[in-house]
């Protein structure tokens, strides 16, 4: 009884403190949020900055020898460009079926909700589940097959498992949505007058829409462009599920250092590669004006 | 006329047709694969052809039978159903310093707290195990547990912080003024009116949880196998039929998820932030 009693007044103590002392309230809204995230997300990114300095498993001299490596030779320069070839196509299709999109939900369609609703549920399924319904598709005798075959274009079934094109649909079917939903919230807050106001005067669509509607959206434009290519640069679940070692990326190239290779400083050089790349591409996004989008500030 | 006009004229007329086409041909598409999963998981010859010829149940019970898939499962039921309430409480007591206070390094805050979505996962994954490593935390629920956490709290932060920051204060003043102290006006004015926006953010982060794999595969040891690591193993080893299974169950559990989460707060509020 009287544990609890003191238990209680201790609470009670502790709570009028941090009441009536700012800071100390302050520091107990601020001070869990932010050391959960430095201790457990920054240092860890630190850990593996000074990882990738080592020549060896720590305690090691340092060296750069692991950039070198990777800026030297041909084979992780290839892995870089096809990884970049493959952000920059995914990023292509999806921003223009994305936009597509967007425009008919914003303009043509009066059933927003379930289309919105209908594009964002398989968004909200498991990723590897999406893999694996692609693979159901694309593999040796799939829908994919049976359909070429049904339709005359295919003598005998092929799949397409394990090709670039396999790698390029997987990651435009699974970051489509990422878009489409920027691209709608720009074209949902133009104002539509603009739109009327070109129209009065001579423009017809085309010109409206390379004049007025581009121009407009373009934050929301840059915000799905990044929303895309950042998760894309860095994937490793989509190529290595449906590519193999036929089409490696960089980020399969990152965990191979670590599960098969131990070159854990390698591997960590890769990294910092990796996150170099990426939040030079967010950087540049912001810096074209798409912060807002893109998270920080209220609706 | 020149051609340039005539498909001006062209895209005045049927614009509206084909952009409707495009977006039914599009949402086709993408709910395709969906379709042949569930399909094939009725599938009495197993993976291998489509379409099936005959149908069956037999896959639905032979999961239900697999204790290694139920393991996993509960696995991780465990892991988000810890996770979850302590992002939300992350994410809300950040959301109030946020709403509520002038400090410096307040952009700075809002930052830390969105950074984890742009780092590459397989970055994140590799460099938290090199951590726990160094540390001397050895890999299991705990690894795991701190790794969803990790992943989750940019979502759900960013659902709640705008959820506190359009709660309008003046309510909380009228409470005091009618006498209530600090706590009852918490529990009867202000936590009623954040509730949607909360338990939406808390349903976001449960999904994201209960649906991680990346940082999970590398933070995990192997006693614990979440059901994404369980699913990620049999794709890559022998593919059967209960994948198919379970990738519905995942289906049905995203759509019950998202249908509680769009009736708590907008669909606007859910697409744009999540």
């Amino acid at each position: 009884m009287s544990v609890t009693n003191r238990g209680r007044e201790f609470l009670k103590t502790g709570a009028a403190y941090v009441r009536e002392h700012r800071r100390a309230r302050l520091g107990l809204f601020v001070g869990i949020p932010a050391s959960v995230l430095v201790v457990f997300f920054i240092f860890p990114l630190v850990t593996m900055a000074w990882m990738s300095f080592l020549s060896d498993m720590p305690p090691a001299p340092l060296t750069l020898e692991h950039y070198l490596r990777i800026f030297t030779g041909d084979t992780y320069l290839t892995v870089l460009w096809r990884t970049t070839v493959l952000t920059v196509q995914t990023t292509v299709i999806v921003v223009v079926l994305g936009y597509i999109l967007a425009y008919s939900i914003a303009r043509f369609t009066k059933r927003t909700t379930i289309v919105l609703l209908l594009i964002i549920l398989p968004f909200w399924t498991n990723y590897i589940v999406r893999m694996y319904a692609l693979i159901n598709i694309f593999q040796f005798g799939g829908a994919l097959d049976t359909v070429l075959m049904a339709a005359g274009l295919a003598a005998e079934p092929s799949g397409i498992m394990y090709t670039h094109m396999a790698v390029l649909l997987g990651l435009t079917y699974v970051w489509l949505p990422l878009a489409t939903f920027p691209f709608y919230a720009s074209l949902t807050n133009l104002d539509t007058d603009l739109i009327d106001a070109s129209k009065d005067l001579g423009a017809g669509p085309i010109k409206t829409f390379v004049r007025v509607t581009l121009p407009m959206t373009k934050n929301g434009l840059i915000a799905g462009i990044v929303l895309v290519s950042v998760p894309a640069f860095g994937s490793f679940v989509t190529p290595a599920l449906l590519g193999g070692t036929n089409v490696l990326m960089v980020g399969m190239v990152i965990e191979e250092q670590f599960a098969a290779a131990f070159n854990w400083p390698f591997g960590s050089a890769l990294g910092m590669v990796v996150t170099a790349i990426v939040v030079l591409i967010v950087g540049l996004g912001f810096w074209l004006g798409a912060g807002g989008q893109l998270g920080g500030d209220a609706e | 006329m020149s051609a340039f006009d005539r498909l001006e004229t062209a895209i005045h007329r049927h614009g509206k047709t084909v952009g409707l086409a495009l977006m039914v041909t599009i949402l086709t598409l993408i709910w395709i694969p969906i379709g042949v999963v569930t399909l094939m998981s009725f599938a009495s010859e197993g993976v291998l052809s489509f379409p099936p010829e005959t149908y069956t149940l037999d896959w639905y019970v032979s999961v239900l039978q697999n204790d290694t898939a139920i393991d996993a499962t509960l696995t991780s039921l465990k892991v988000s159903l810890v996770a979850t309430p302590i992002t939300v409480f992350i994410s809300l007591i950040a959301a109030f310093g946020i709403a509520r206070y002038d400090f410096k390094g307040k952009d700075g805050l809002q930052m830390l707290l969105t950074l984890p979505i742009i780092v590459p996962l397989v970055v994140t994954g590799v460099a938290m195990t090199l951590f726990f490593g160094r540390i001397g935390l050895s890999s299991g629920f705990s690894t795991v547990l701190i790794a969803h956490v990790v992943r989750t709290v940019p979502f759900a932060a960013l659902i709640i912080i705008p959820t506190v920051l359009s709660f309008d204060r003046t309510l909380e003043e009228a409470s005091k003024d009618l006498g209530a102290d600090e706590l009852r006006t918490f529990r009867r004015v202000t936590l009623p009116n954040i509730l949607p926006g909360v338990i939406a953010g808390g349903l976001l982060a449960f999904t994201i949880s209960f649906n991680e794999f990346v940082y999970t595969y590398f933070v995990r040891d192997t006693a614990t196998q979440t059901l994404p690591v369980y699913m990620w193993g049999l794709i890559r080893d022998s593919i059967t039929p209960e994948v198919n299974v379970i990738s519905v169950l995942f289906l049905l559990l995203a759509a019950g998820v998202l249908l509680i989460a769009v009736s708590l707060t907008s669909l606007k509020r859910l697409i744009l932030r999540g």
